[in-house]
């Protein structure tokens, strides 16, 4: 076993060091952070063609680790952490929660009106999306003790209305295709007038929704910041199992049965999955020059980009049960296809993590430095900011997040393969239609990564 | 577990008396016993696990050595181009 293992290892290594050696892409970083992505040194194909066959060999080595036993003490592995029964620090995180929020709209409406000095904008976007979001899957999820929204509606009295059960998690999916697609059209990280409007808006659906519903049911259901978070939080070592809280190695909560149910919660994940990609892909030059056709003849502008979101995201949900269909064939299963949906779509969190990372950790690292002044004087302009320059290695931070994501996704799915499927052979089978995919995705979002950085046309 | 089953009707299937799970090849069922319900196998159903885990691990050596066949050539074709490009 150990010379097996030690022969993982070094593929591993090497595979993952060709990827790095393939091409110093720096991630997206966002409008603030200026600048764009870095070119690469090797042909795009090649760069894209190996990150592919990085991929596949993970899936044939993951297909080496055929001991039930082993798979089984790799995810079982954790100890449980002790919990004081204080309610001091749940208490200290809703007021840490809540005093963001005050921040952001203060500082949002009265602040400057600079987006680099801007407290409000440098907060949400560097110190939350960016920030908070990385610690949840790199260490577990505090959203939901810090969500100050939810501490508001504590304090608002309930209807109770019987939340639909045919709803299920779809209003979070839809909320999160709208997230996505302001983030994209608005200059929501340049203005913080607009951004305090848009917290606004938010804040007032959120409540009003916890008033009719119940606060519980509608952050357990409808709320998509909070589902974002909590999908995230189940990549991370520290989450709560049986008997509270609990360290395990990254991810492997993620191949326990029915950690996903239904088909609401399957598109959630494939629409987190597609956001991801869809930030990128509309500042390729290349989605300039598909589009230009269209709007050439008449489409207007603001159809064009919500249109765009919601086809990518019905191909992206149609090529997932495209394989899952396709598993059920070559695995010979008679489990049903939501059976297998439900079972193979919690690894691809792993893969959305993966990107997050990859985009952000940059991003983060850049403008920490400006959060850190504008904290100190959150309501005068300091004028100048220091940002952090990443060195020249850093680039491939980003393209070994991308890797690792896809690693931890290969090996969970093939956990959750054995425990599904009696026969080994027929679970390693399961799999084929779904490495198709990732292998596709990855060369996609290699290859949207790896464009130059053009402003969005038309807006 | 509440796993949903989708047989087709016009097919054969294996069905677990234990757990109603339908299988595809009376191979699979036999393993399925073995593996979730270990303690309530009868002699001939024990029998029925052995040979079907020693036929799977014969199929496994096999496949491995497909793999890693697989493995060798990707790994090799990369390493071509990389010293051509």
């Amino acid at each position: 076993m150990t010379t097996r293992r030690r022969r993982v290892v070094g593929w591993l290594v090497g595979t993952v060091s060709l990827v790095l050696a393939a091409g110093t892409v720096a991630a997206h970083g966002g409008s603030l952070a200026g600048g764009g992505r870095e070119s690469i040194t090797v042909p795009t194909w090649l760069f894209l063609s190996t990150g592919g066959a990085a991929v596949g060999a993970s899936f044939l080595l993951a297909s080496f680790v055929t001991d039930r036993a082993f798979i089984e003490r790799i995810h079982d592995w954790g100890t449980p952490l002790t919990v004081s029964d204080s309610r001091l620090p749940g208490l200290a995180a809703r007021l840490v929660g809540l005093a963001g929020f005050v921040t952001v709209l203060v500082v949002g409406f009265l602040g400057p009106t600079t987006p680099q000095t801007n407290l409000a904008i440098l907060l949400v976007w560097v110190g939350w999306w960016a920030g908070l979001a990385m610690t949840t899957y790199l260490v577990g999820n505090t959203w939901r003790a810090l969500n100050p929204l939810d501490t508001i509606a504590l304090a608002l009295p309930t209807l109770d209305r019987r939340y639909p059960d045919r709803a299920g998690a779809w209003p979070s999916v839809v909320g999160l295709l709208a997230l996505i697609w302001l983030e994209v059209v608005s200059p929501l990280a340049d203005e913080p007038r607009l951004l305090a409007t848009a917290v606004v808006g938010y804040s007032v659906l959120t409540l009003a929704g916890a008033v009719v519903f119940g606060r519980e049911t509608w952050f357990a259901e409808a709320d998509p910041v909070e589902r974002v978070f909590r999908y995230y939080g189940r990549v991370a070592p520290i989450g709560y199992g049986e008997y509270g809280l609990r360290l395990r190695l990254p991810g492997m909560d993620l191949s326990t049965p029915r950690l996903v149910d239904g088909r609401d919660e399957v598109a959630f994940v494939v629409a987190l999955l597609w956001g991801t990609t869809f930030d990128g892909l509309v500042t390729t030059p290349a989605w300039a020059d598909l589009t230009a056709p269209l709007v050439e003849a008449g489409l207007p502008a603001q159809v064009l980009y919500p249109l765009a979101l919601a086809v990518g995201f019905g191909l992206f949900l149609g090529a997932y049960w495209g394989a899952v269909r396709l598993s059920r064939q070559t695995a010979e299963t008679y489990l049903d296809e939501s059976t297998l949906a439900e079972r193979f779509a919690p690894p691809l969190l792993a893969i959305a993590a993966g990107y997050h990372l990859a985009h952000y950790l940059g991003y983060f690292l850049v403008l920490a430095p400006a959060l850190w002044v504008a904290l100190l004087s959150p309501l005068s302009d300091p004028g100048a900011v220091p940002v952090y320059e990443p060195p020249g290695w850093f680039g491939g931070v980003g393209v070994a997040a991308v890797v690792a994501g896809h690693l931890v996704a290969i090996w969970v799915a093939h956990a959750a393969a054995y425990d599904t499927f009696p026969s080994r052979l027929q679970a390693v089978r399961s799999q084929y239609p779904f490495i198709a995919v990732m292998v596709f995705y990855t060369m996609t979002s290699l290859w949207v990564v790896s464009r130059p950085e053009v402003p969005l046309p038309y807006l | 577990m509440t796993d949903d089953y989708d047989v087709p009707d016009d097919v054969a299937a294996y069905d677990c008396r234990h757990c109603g799970r339908p299988f595809a090849r009376e191979e699979w069922l036999a393993l399925h016993r073995g593996l979730d319900h270990p303690a309530e196998l009868d002699e001939e159903e024990v029998t029925a696990f052995r040979a079907a885990h020693e036929a799977e691990e014969s199929r496994l050596g096999n496949f491995r050595l497909r793999a890693l066949g697989a493995l060798v050539l990707v790994y090799f074709c990369l390493l071509m181009i990389y010293a051509l490009v």
